[in-house]
C-alpha cells in the first residue's frame, strides 16, 4: 500500500496550489489554484496529467478547496466549467460564500486589464451554485413535511446543510420551478403558507417532486471537525486554520492510511482569527505550507504597536489616515484594533468604511482627522485613489500600506523609495507630501510555526509545498534532522510515493483477553553505563526505577495458512501447535588448578564429600572477586550464576569431558559445569575465570 | 410491630437461610423510622452481619449495603459497627463490581478521614478487571489511608493502564505523592519524573494536562534530591522540559505548562532569555541538557515559551504567561528588562483582564526593584494613564510611584502623563496628587528643576490674581511641596513662596495625602518651609509605607498568589482539589473545619520543604554565591507569605517560617561580609554594622516572639545567634568584646542546659565551647584572636531545620478608639492625660511582663506597666487570645496646644540580661515589641471644640 502525491502546483513556488493525493485507491484534489504571476497556460495546473483522456469525474474521488484565496481557488471555474469536472467539491461554509465574490472580483480585473477570459461570469455561478434534480418518491416528500409540519417553523434539525426545497409542476415543466423553503440548517425559513393551494394541486395533479439541492454532488459545504464521509471508504474532516476567514485543514482517511493537507494557516492567533487547531492524529503523511520556511516572526504586538502609534500621533495632529485595504483579511484585523484603541483611548476622531456603499463624498474633505479604510488595497484605482489623490498633498496625513503591493501599482511605487510626485497618467500628477507607514501584518505561520506543527502531529512523511526552494530545503534539512521525519519538497508535476499504514485484523484468544483486562505491571531497574561520566570517574552505572505493563505485549500473533491472523496469549503457543517444551543445554567438565598448604595424600581423598563445600566456597569467592556481573548463589554443593551451574566432579568417566585432552593430575580437581543458551557468554568468561585461577586448599 | 419483624428474621436466620428481600424491605422501615428503639437496631445489624455470611446474591448484597449505609447515616453512634460490617470481606470480595464501588463510596461518604482499608485489598481491587473501580480506587486513594510505597507502586504502575482516564488518575495521585510524601530514592524520584515525561506526548489532552503537573512536580524533587553540584542545569532542564509544552494544541495543557513554569525556581539566565526570543541564541545553540540519561532535551525547545503564550489565543492562558514571568523576574535582571519591554506590549492587549495582569507583573518588578524603563517604552507606558478603564489608571499610578527614572526626560514625560490624566480624567484627583507627591519625593533634583521651568505657571498673574483655580497649578504644588521631603541629598531650593501658595490648597491637598500626613502636621510642615527652606525633617513623622517592599502588599488583583487563571479554569469545569481547599479557606465555610487538620500537617510538610530549600540556599552562601541565594530566600518569603493562614494553628508556623527567612536573609549578608571584606574600609564598617544590627534585631525576635517551639528547634535558633555572635568577634572593627564573649559564654550555657540528655550537640557548638575555654583559660580578656573566631566559622554549616512543634506567634494589636487627626483627646497641659487603649493580646502567657511604651520624643518616653490581673480579666480570655481595654496614664503632657505621641506594646524578655535598657522605672530587661508603634492625638481641652 503506498499514497502517491502528484504536485501540480505550488511545488516549489508560491501560486496555483494544487495536490492530487492517491490514497488507498481514492484520488482526492486539495485545493485549484491558479498562479497570478502567469497570464499564459503555466497559469492553471496541468490537468492533463490526472487523466489523459480528460474523464476527470472518474479519475477524481473529490476535490477540496482550503480557503478562497485565488492562487488556491483560481482554476476551480476552470475546471469544472471549461475541463468539465462534475464530481463533488468540498469546502466550508464560509468558503463557499465568499468564493464567487473573489473570483468575479479578479474575473472583472482581468476584464480591465485586457487579458483573455478564461471563464466567464455564469462559469463562476455555475461553478459555485450549481445542482442536480434529485428525485423523490412522493411518499418521502409526504413525510418530510409532516415532519416540518409538526416541529413548526422554528424547527431545529441535526444536520446543517443550506438547501431549497424546489417543486416543479409537470404542467409548467421543469424549468421554471418555485421556491417554497429554505433549511437553513437551523430553522426552515419560508412557511408552508407561501405555497398557493397546496393541498389543491397535489391531489389535482400529482406532482413530480424533486428537491433542487446544493447537496449533492458539486460544492458540498462542511462544518470544522465535521466528518464527512465521502464515499464508503473515504472520510475528510477540516480543521480550523487560521489564516482568512474559512481557512481549513483538511484530514483524510481511506481504510487505514490518513493524511492531512494544511492550506495555509497561522499558528499565531490575531485579533479577528484564532491559531490553527488541530487534534493529534495518526498520520502517515501532512502536506504543509511553507511560505515563510526559515523565517522567524516577532511577537504581533510589536506591529500593532508601530500601526497604532502612527495611526495615534497622526490623527493626535490633525491629519487624516487613509487606510487602502482589500475588503477581507486585513482590514477587519485592522478595524478590531483600531476599535479597540479608540475605546480604551477615549478618542472621538471618527472611522470610516467606505465599503458600505453610500458613503457621503462630503466627508473626504470635511475639517479634522478621521481615519478611512477604502477600497481596493494596494491604490489601484476606485475610491482608494481618489481619497489618495486629495490627501497625498498634506503632509499631516499618512497613508498605511499593506505589506506587499504588486508591481506597477501606487501603493507599489509609495513603498519602493518615497516619491514627491506619482505621475497618474500624462496629465495627472499627484503631489506626494503625506507620511507613509507600512504593515507587516501576515497570515502565515513561521519557521518554528510549521516545525511546531510537524512535531505535534508527527506523521511518518512530510511534504512541504508552498515555498521558495532553497528556503524549502532548509526546513527540510531541519524537519529531517531534528524531528527524524522524512520530509520531501516535490517540484512541480512530480510525484512522492510513501508507504502507507495498513492494519490486519486479527482475532483474540480469550486467554489473552482476559490478560489484557487485568493490569499487570512490572518494575525494573534498567542499568545502563552513562557514557558522559567516562572521562570522569570511569564507568558509572546508572540505574533507574522503570515500569512496564506486559498485559498487552504478551499476545502472540499466529498466521495460519488460510486462516485468520489470530493474538494469542504466550501460555497458549505449545497448546496451539501440540509442541512440547525443549530448551538446549551445554555441559562442559574440566580440571582447576589446586594449591595445597597441607599434606593431605591425594585428591580423592580430599574429595570425599566432606570438602565439597569447602571447594565451593572458595570458588565462589574468587568468582565474586573476579566476576562484575550476575549474581553468584552457593548452594552448598552447588554454586549457580544465573542459569550456569558449577559442581565437583567425581565421576571420572564424566560424559561431559573431552576425553584425552585432560590428564587427570593430583593438583587438579574437575568441575563439571552446565548452562542454558542465553548465558553463553558468561559461562564462558567464569570458565576461563575458573582456569586461569588457582584453589588454595588447607 | 418491631419484635414482630425481628421475629421473622431470627426465624429466617436460624433457619441458615438468608434474609429475602422482603425482610430487607422490612427492616428498612424499622431504620428509617426514627422511633425505632437502639437495642432493635443492634439486633437489626447483627442480623444482617449473620445474613451477609449466609447469603451471596448480589441483589441481596446490595439491598444489605443500602440498608448499612442508611444506619450509619441515621444513627451515628452505631456507624462505628454499620462500617465494620461495610469493610468486611462479604462486600469486598463480591464478583461484582458495581457492588464493590457501591460498597466504597458509601464508606468514603460516610467517614471523612481515614478509612482503613488494607493495602492488599487496596491493591487487588485495584488490579481487578474493573475500570470504573479502579478509577474511583485512584481518584480516592488519599482518603483510604494506605501505605505510601504502595500507593506509589499503584500509580507509577497504572500509568502504564491503557485506559487514559485511569492514566490521568494515577499521575494525579503521584502528584499528591509528590507533594506530600518525602522522597529520599533517587531511583524512584527519576522514575517517576520519566514517566511523566513519557507522557507528555499522550494522545488525550487530559492526560497530557495531568503529565504537566506531573513533570513539574517530581522535576521540582529530582532537583531538590539532587547531591552533586548539577542544580542548575537539573533545574534547567526541567523548566526546558516543561516549556516544550506551551505549544501544546490544547488550552488545558498550555494553562499547565504556563502555571508549572512560574514554579520551577532558580533559572539560569541563558534559558530565561531564551523564552522571550523565538530565535535560538547563540549561547543556547547545540547546548542539549541531560538531566537523565535518555531524556536529553535540546535547549532550543523552550525558545520563545512566553511570546508563544502572550499572544495566546486565550485570554485565560496570556494572563497565566504574565503571571508566570512575574514569578521569574527576580532571578535576573536582564530578562527583566526583556520581559518588560513585552508587558510594555501587552497594554496594547483587547482583554482587560490581561493588561491589569500586565500591569501587575510591572509592578511586581517595581516592587522588586527590577524595573527599567526606557523612552520608547515610557510612551507606550504613560499612555494607559488615560485609559478608560480606572482600574487601569490606577495601577499605573501605583507602578509610577515606585518608579526610579534615570532621565529628566523620562521624568518629565510622566509628569506630563499624570498632569494628562488629571485634565482627561478630574475624578482621579487624589489619587494624581498622590502620585505626584510620591514621584516628587523619588526623584528631588528633577522636581526642583521641573518646578523652576514650570514657576511662571505658578506666579500670580499680572492683576494679582493668583491663577490657583486650575489643578494643573495644584499639581505642581503638589509635586513641589515634596522636594524637601526627598529621599535624596542636596535637591536644591524650591522657592518658599511656593509652599505659601500651596497653603491654600491645604484641604485638597491633604486629602490627597492623608495616608502620608494629616492636616495639621502638612499645614505645620508648610509654614515652616514657607518661611525658610532650610528645614530639618526630624520633627516630621511621614509614614514610609509605600517605600518599604515588605510593607507593600502586591496589589490585590487576584486573591491568592497561586495563578488565578488556573484556579478560574478549574473551578470552571477542570479538577482540582488541592485549588478547591484554597478556594474554601478563603470563604471560612464549614467545609474548612473538616480540612483543617489534615490541612495543617500539609502546611507543616510544605514549611519543611521551604527549610529544605533554606539549607541548599546556605551552601549557595558558603560557596560566595550570596546573590542567588538572597534571590531564592526572597522566592520563599514570597511563597510562605502565600500560605493559608486562616485555619488556626497554621498563622503561627507560618509567621515562624518567614522570621527564620529573615534571619537567614540577614545572616547571609553579614556572611558576605566574612568573605569580601579581607581590608579595612571604614565605610564598610558603618554598614556591616547596620547589617549586624539588622541581624540582630530579627535574631532577638526570633527568639522572643516565638513560643511552643520544641528542644530541638529552640537548639537550632540558639547555634544560629552563636553564629552571629562569633561572626561578630571575627570582625575587630565592630564588636565590643567584652559584651559579645558575655552573650556567647550565656549562650552556650543556655545550649547546655537544652543538650541536657537529649541529642548531641552539633560540631559547630562542640566547637564554640571549646574555643570559648580556651579563651577564658588564657588570662585576661585581653589576647583578642578575631582569627580563632574566624576559623570557628569554618566548622559552621547550616542545619536543615524541621517543624514539628505548633510554634505560636506572640504579638498585639493596639487601637485607640475613636482617635484620629480630626478627633484629638483632650488633655490639659501639666496634668497626666488618659489615653484609653484597646488591646488585644495573642499567645501572651499570663506570667510575662508586659509594659507600655509611651512616648513623644527620644526624651519624653514613659514606661506603663500591664499589670497581670489585669491581662487575666480580659473577656475572651482563652490561652491564646486576651482582649481587654486599658486606660493608660501619660504623665509628661506638654505645654502645647495639641501634640502626638506613639505607643507601642513590649514584653520584656528575661533571657537577655544584659544591660542595654537604661530608662528608669521602666522595664529592666530587653523589650521587643508586639505591634507597630500607634500614633495618638491629643489636644488641649478647651481648643478641642474650636476643632469641632
Amino acid at each position: 500500500m503506498a499514497i502517491d502525491c502528484l504536485v501540480l502546483g505550488a511545488g516549489q513556488e508560491v501560486g496555483k496550489s494544487c495536490v492530487v493525493v492517491s490514497i488507498n485507491g481514492k484520488r482526492i484534489m486539495f485545493d485549484c489554484g491558479m498562479h497570478m504571476g502567469y497570464t499564459d497556460s503555466r497559469r492553471y495546473p496541468d490537468f492533463s496529467l490526472i487523466s489523459k483522456t480528460g474523464d476527470f469525474d472518474n479519475a477524481l474521488t473529490c476535490v477540496i478547496v482550503t480557503h478562497f484565496h485565488l492562487d488556491h481557488i483560481g482554476a476551480l471555474p476552470y475546471f469544472t466549467e471549461v475541463c468539465g469536472y462534475k464530481g463533488p467539491i468540498y469546502m466550508t461554509y464560509p468558503t463557499k460564500a465568499l468564493a464567487p465574490l473573489m473570483l468575479e472580483d479578479y474575473r472583472k480585473n482581468m476584464d480591465r486589464r485586457g487579458e483573455g477570459e478564461q471563464f466567464t461570469a455564469e462559469h463562476i455561478a455555475e461553478c459555485m451554485k450549481k445542482g442536480t434534480w434529485v428525485s423523490f418518491s412522493f411518499a418521502h416528500f409526504i413525510q418530510m413535511l409532516q415532519c416540518l409540519e409538526k416541529d413548526g417553523l422554528g424547527v431545529s434539525l441535526s444536520f446543517r446543510y443550506v438547501f431549497k426545497i424546489v417543486i416543479s409542476y409537470e404542467r409548467n415543466h421543469l424549468h421554471n420551478p418555485s421556491i417554497f423553503g429554505v433549511w437553513t440548517g437551523e430553522r426552515y425559513i419560508i412557511m408552508k403558507d407561501q405555497l398557493p393551494g397546496f393541498n389543491y394541486f397535489l391531489e389535482v395533479y400529482c406532482l413530480k417532486l424533486s428537491f433542487y439541492s446544493d447537496l449533492t454532488p458539486s460544492v458540498i459545504p462542511v462544518d470544522l471537525k465535521q466528518t464527512v464521509q465521502v464515499d464508503k471508504d473515504l472520510q475528510i474532516r477540516a480543521y480550523y486554520a487560521g489564516h482568512v476567514i474559512g481557512a481549513a485543514m483538511f484530514y483524510a482517511k481511506v481504510g487505514d492510511a490518513a493524511m492531512v493537507y494544511t492550506g495555509d494557516y497561522n499558528m499565531t492567533p490575531d485579533r479577528h482569527l484564532g491559531a490553527a487547531q488541530i487534534d493529534r492524529l495518526q498520520l502517515d503523511l501532512l502536506i504543509t505550507e511553507s511560505t515563510y520556511a526559515t523565517t522567524i516572526r516577532d511577537s504581533r504586538y510589536g506591529r500593532e504597536r508601530e500601526f497604532l502609534k502612527a495611526v495615534h500621533n497622526c490623527v493626535a495632529a490633525g491629519g487624516k489616515v487613509l487606510i487602502p485595504t482589500f475588503a477581507l483579511g486585513r482590514a477587519q484585523e485592522l478595524c478590531i484594533l483600531l476599535e479597540d484603541y479608540w475605546e480604551r483611548m477615549n478618542l472621538k476622531v471618527p472611522i470610516y468604511f467606505s465599503a458600505v456603499r453610500n458613503f457621503d463624498r462630503s466627508l473626504i474633505n470635511a475639517p479634522g482627522p478621521c481615519v478611512l479604510f477604502a477600497t481596493p488595497g494596494m491604490i489601484v484605482g476606485g475610491f482608494s485613489l481618489e481619497v489618495f489623490m486629495q490627501w497625498a498633498p498634506s503632509e499631516n496625513n499618512l497613508v498605511t500600506l499593506p505589506g506587499y503591493c504588486v508591481a506597477g501599482t501606487i501603493g507599489h511605487k509609495l513603498m519602493s523609495g518615497k516619491p514627491t510626485k506619482i505621475d497618474l497618467d500624462k496629465d495627472t500628477q499627484i503631489d506626494v507630501r503625506c507620511q507613509i507607514h507600512q504593515l507587516s501584518f501576515s497570515p502565515h505561520t513561521d519557521a518554528k510555526g510549521i516545525m511546531d506543527l510537524v512535531k505535534f502531529l508527527s506523521p511518518k512523511h512530510a511534504i512541504l509545498v508552498h515555498g521558495e526552494k532553497p528556503k524549502m530545503a532548509t526546513l527540510k534539512e531541519r524537519i529531517q534532522s531534528e524531528l527524524g521525519i522524512q520530509c520531501y519538497c516535490p517540484a512541480n508535476n512530480e510525484t512522492v510515493t510513501i508507504p502507507s499504514t495498513h492494519y490486519v485484523k486479527a482475532d483474540a484468544s480469550d486467554t489473552f483477553i482476559r490478560s489484557c483486562l487485568n493490569p499487570n505491571f512490572k518494575f525494573s531497574t534498567c542499568s545502563s553505563v552513562d557514557k558522559s561520566y567516562l572521562d570522569s570517574n570511569g564507568s558509572k552505572a546508572v540505574s533507574r526505577l522503570s515500569v512496564s505493563d506486559d498485559r498487552v505485549s504478551e499476545g502472540i500473533l499466529v498466521v495460519g495458512k488460510g486462516k485468520k491472523a489470530k493474538v494469542i496469549h504466550q501460555d497458549e503457543l505449545l497448546n496451539t501447535f501440540g509442541e512440547k517444551r525443549h530448551e538446549i543445554q551445554f555441559a562442559y567438565c574440566f580440571p582447576m588448578h589446586m594449591t595445597r598448604t597441607e599434606n593431605i595424600p591425594s585428591a580423592s581423598d580430599l574429595l570425599c564429600g566432606l570438602d565439597k563445600c569447602t571447594l565451593i566456597s572458595r570458588l565462589s569467592t574468587i568468582l565474586s572477586n573476579e566476576l562484575s556481573e550476575g549474581n553468584i548463589l552457593d548452594l552448598g554443593e552447588q554454586l549457580q550464576v544465573e542459569s550456569f551451574r558449577v559442581s565437583v566432579c567425581l565421576s571420572d568417566n564424566c560424559p561431559h569431558r573431552l576425553s584425552g585432552s585432560f590428564q587427570s593430575n593430583l593438583e587438579s580437581v574437575f568441575f563439571c559445569c552446565c548452562w542454558a543458551v542465553a548465558d553463553e557468554k558468561l559461562a564462558w568468561k567464569i570458565i576461563s575465570i575458573m582456569k586461569g585461577s588457582t584453589l588454595q586448599t588447607t | 410491630m418491631e419484635v414482630h419483624v425481628m421475629n421473622s428474621v431470627q426465624q429466617s436466620l436460624d433457619n441458615n437461610q438468608s434474609l429475602s428481600c422482603q425482610a430487607l424491605a422490612s427492616l428498612r422501615s424499622l431504620v428509617i423510622n426514627p422511633t425505632t428503639s437502639d437495642s432493635t437496631l443492634s439486633s437489626v445489624l447483627d442480623a444482617l452481619t449473620r445474613s451477609l455470611q449466609l447469603s451471596r446474591d448480589s441483589v441481596i448484597l446490595y439491598h444489605t449495603l443500602k440498608l448499612l449505609t442508611d444506619l450509619a447515616a441515621r444513627r451515628p453512634h452505631l456507624s462505628p459497627f454499620a462500617l465494620d460490617l461495610l469493610r468486611s470481606d462479604s462486600l469486598f470480595s463480591s464478583a461484582s463490581p458495581r457492588l464493590v464501588g457501591e460498597s466504597l463510596s458509601a464508606l468514603l461518604s460516610l467517614t471523612s478521614t481515614g478509612n482503613d482499608i488494607d493495602a492488599a485489598r487496596f491493591v487487588s481491587l485495584c488490579l481487578g478487571p474493573s475500570v470504573s473501580l479502579r478509577l474511583c480506587l485512584l481518584r480516592n486513594a488519599e482518603k483510604l489511608v494506605v501505605r505510601e510505597s504502595v500507593l506509589l507502586a499503584v500509580f507509577l504502575g497504572f500509568t502504564r493502564d491503557p485506559f487514559p482516564y485511569v492514566r490521568k488518575e494515577a499521575l494525579d495521585g503521584l502528584v499528591k505523592l509528590c507533594k506530600n510524601g518525602d522522597f529520599d530514592d533517587r531511583d524512584v524520584i527519576e522514575g517517576c519524573y520519566c514517566r511523566a515525561v513519557e507522557l507528555l506526548r499522550d494522545t488525550e489532552n487530559y492526560v497530557r494536562s495531568a503529565a504537566v503537573h506531573a513533570v513539574c512536580e517530581w522535576g521540582k524533587l529530582l532537583v531538590i534530591s539532587s547531591q552533586d553540584g548539577n542544580k542548575q542545569d537539573l533545574s534547567d532542564a526541567v523548566f526546558i522540559q516543561l516549556g516544550g509544552m506551551v505549544r501544546d494544541m490544547s488550552i488545558e495543557v498550555r494553562l499547565e505548562a504556563f502555571g508549572a513554569l512560574g514554579k520551577i525556581g532558580l533559572i539560569s539566565e541563558d534559558i530565561l532569555l531564551q523564552t522571550l526570543c523565538k530565535k535560538v541564541l547563540g549561547t543556547n545553540k547545540d547546548k542539549i541538557y541531560k538531566p537523565i540519561e535518555g531524556l536529553d532535551i535540546p535547549a532550543s525547545a523552550v525558545a520563545g515559551a512566553f511570546i508563544h503564550g502572550l499572544e495566546d489565543e486565550f485570554s485565560e492562558v496570556r494572563m497565566s504567561a504574565c503571571f508566570s514571568l512575574r514569578t521569574l523576574i527576580v532571578f535576573s535582571l536582564q530578562f527583566a528588562c526583556e520581559a518588560l519591554k513585552l508587558m510594555m506590549d501587552m497594554l496594547n492587549d483587547d482583554s482587560m483582564i490581561v493588561r491589569l495582569q500586565a500591569l501587575d507583573t510591572v509592578h511586581h518588578m517595581a516592587t522588586t526593584d527590577h524595573l527599567k524603563v526606557e523612552k520608547i517604552d515610557m510612551h507606550r507606558f504613560l499612555s494607559t494613564l488615560v485609559d478608560n478603564s480606572s482600574v487601569i489608571r490606577s495601577v499605573t499610578r501605583k507602578i509610577l510611584r515606585l518608579a526610579k527614572l534615570p532621565q529628566f526626560k523620562l521624568f518629565k514625560l510622566c509628569i506630563d502623563g499624570l498632569l494628562g490624566n488629571l485634565e482627561t480624567y478630574p475624578q482621579d484627583e487624589v489619587d494624581v496628587f498622590s502620585a505626584l507627591f510620591h514621584i516628587g519625593r523619588n526623584h528631588g533634583k528633577f522636581t526642583v528643576h521641573i518646578i523652576e521651568e514650570a514657576s511662571p505657571e505658578l506666579e500670580p498673574t499680572c492683576g494679582g490674581k493668583l491663577g490657583f483655580d486650575s489643578t494643573r497649578v495644584a499639581a505642581f504644588l503638589v509635586l513641589a511641596i515634596s522636594a524637601p521631603l526627598s529621599h535624596e541629598k542636596d535637591v536644591g531650593d524650591i522657592p518658599p513662596r511656593i509652599f505659601s501658595y500651596a497653603v491654600t490648597w491645604i484641604g485638597r491637598i491633604s486629602y490627597a495625602l492623608s495616608d502620608i500626613m494629616n492636616q495639621e502636621m502638612l499645614l505645620a510642615y508648610l509654614s515652616k518651609c514657607s518661611r525658610s527652606s532650610a528645614i530639618s525633617l526630624v520633627d516630621f513623622k511621614i509614614k514610609e509605607t509605600l517605600l518599604t517592599v515588605e510593607g507593600d502588599a502586591p496589589i490585590n488583583l487576584c486573591s491568592t498568589v497561586d495563578s488565578p487563571v488556573g484556579m478560574a479554569w478549574k473551578n470552571s469545569g477542570g479538577t482540582s482539589d488541592f485549588h478547591h481547599k484554597i478556594q474554601l479557606g478563603i470563604g471560612k465555610s464549614v467545609v474548612h473545619a473538616e480540612y483543617e487538620l489534615g490541612e495543617h500537617s500539609e502546611l507543616r510538610k510544605d514549611v519543611n520543604l521551604i527549610f529544605k530549600k533554606v539549607k541548599d540556599f546556605w551552601s549557595l552562601v558558603q560557596l560566595g554565591c550570596t546573590n542567588e541565594a538572597l534571590k531564592g530566600i526572597r522566592v520563599c518569603k514570597e511563597e510562605v507569605a502565600s500560605f493559608n493562614k486562616e485555619s488556626a494553628g497554621c498563622a503561627g508556623a507560618v509567621a515562624f517560617t518567614l522570621q527564620y527567612l529573615r534571619v537567614i536573609e540577614k545572616l547571609a549578608a553579614v556572611w558576605e561580609y566574612r568573605r569580601l571584606t579581607k581590608t579595612f574600609h571604614p565605610y564598610r564598617v558603618e554598614n556591616l554594622e547596620l547589617r549586624f544590627a539588622k541581624l540582630d534585631r530579627r535574631l532577638r525576635e526570633i527568639r522572643n516572639r516565638f513560643i511552643g517551639l520544641t528542644k530541638g528547634e529552640e537548639l537550632q535558633i540558639l547555634e544560629l545567634l552563636l553564629v552571629a555572635w562569633v561572626l561578630r568577634l571575627s570582625k575587630m572593627e565592630i564588636c565590643c568584646y567584652d559584651t559579645t564573649i558575655k552573650l556567647l559564654s550565656s549562650t552556650v550555657a543556655h545550649a547546655e542546659f537544652l543538650h541536657e540528655g537529649s541529642t548531641e550537640p552539633s560540631n559547630f557548638m562542640v566547637e564554640v565551647k571549646k574555643s570559648l575555654h580556651d579563651v577564658g583559660s588564657s588570662s585576661s580578656g585581653s589576647t583578642y584572636k578575631p582569627l580563632l573566631f574566624e576559623k570557628l566559622l569554618d566548622s559552621f554549616s547550616l542545619q536543615q531545620f524541621v517543624l514539628c512543634g505548633t510554634p505560636r506567634y506572640i504579638h498585639a494589636e493596639l487601637k485607640v478608639p475613636g482617635n484620629d487627626s480630626e478627633n484629638p483627646l483632650p488633655f490639659i497641659p501639666g496634668l497626666p492625660a488618659s489615653i484609653p487603649l484597646a488591646i488585644t493580646l495573642h499567645n501572651v502567657s499570663t506570667e510575662s511582663r508586659c509594659w507600655l511604651r509611651i512616648s513623644m520624643s527620644e526624651e519624653s518616653t514613659q514606661f506603663v506597666f500591664l499589670d497581670s490581673n489585669l491581662i487575666c480579666s480580659g473577656n475572651r480570655s482563652s490561652n491564646v487570645v486576651r482582649e481587654f481595654t486599658f486606660v493608660a496614664p501619660f504623665y509628661l503632657t506638654p505645654k502645647a496646644i495639641s501634640f502626638t505621641s506613639s505607643v507601642s506594646l513590649g514584653i520584656e524578655c528575661f533571657s537577655e540580661n544584659v544591660d542595654r535598657v537604661k530608662v528608669s522605672g521602666g522595664p529592666k530587661c530587653e523589650l521587643p515589641y508586639l505591634c507597630p508603634e500607634k500614633q495618638i492625638f491629643l489636644c488641649k481641652s478647651s481648643e478641642r471644640s474650636a476643632f469641632i
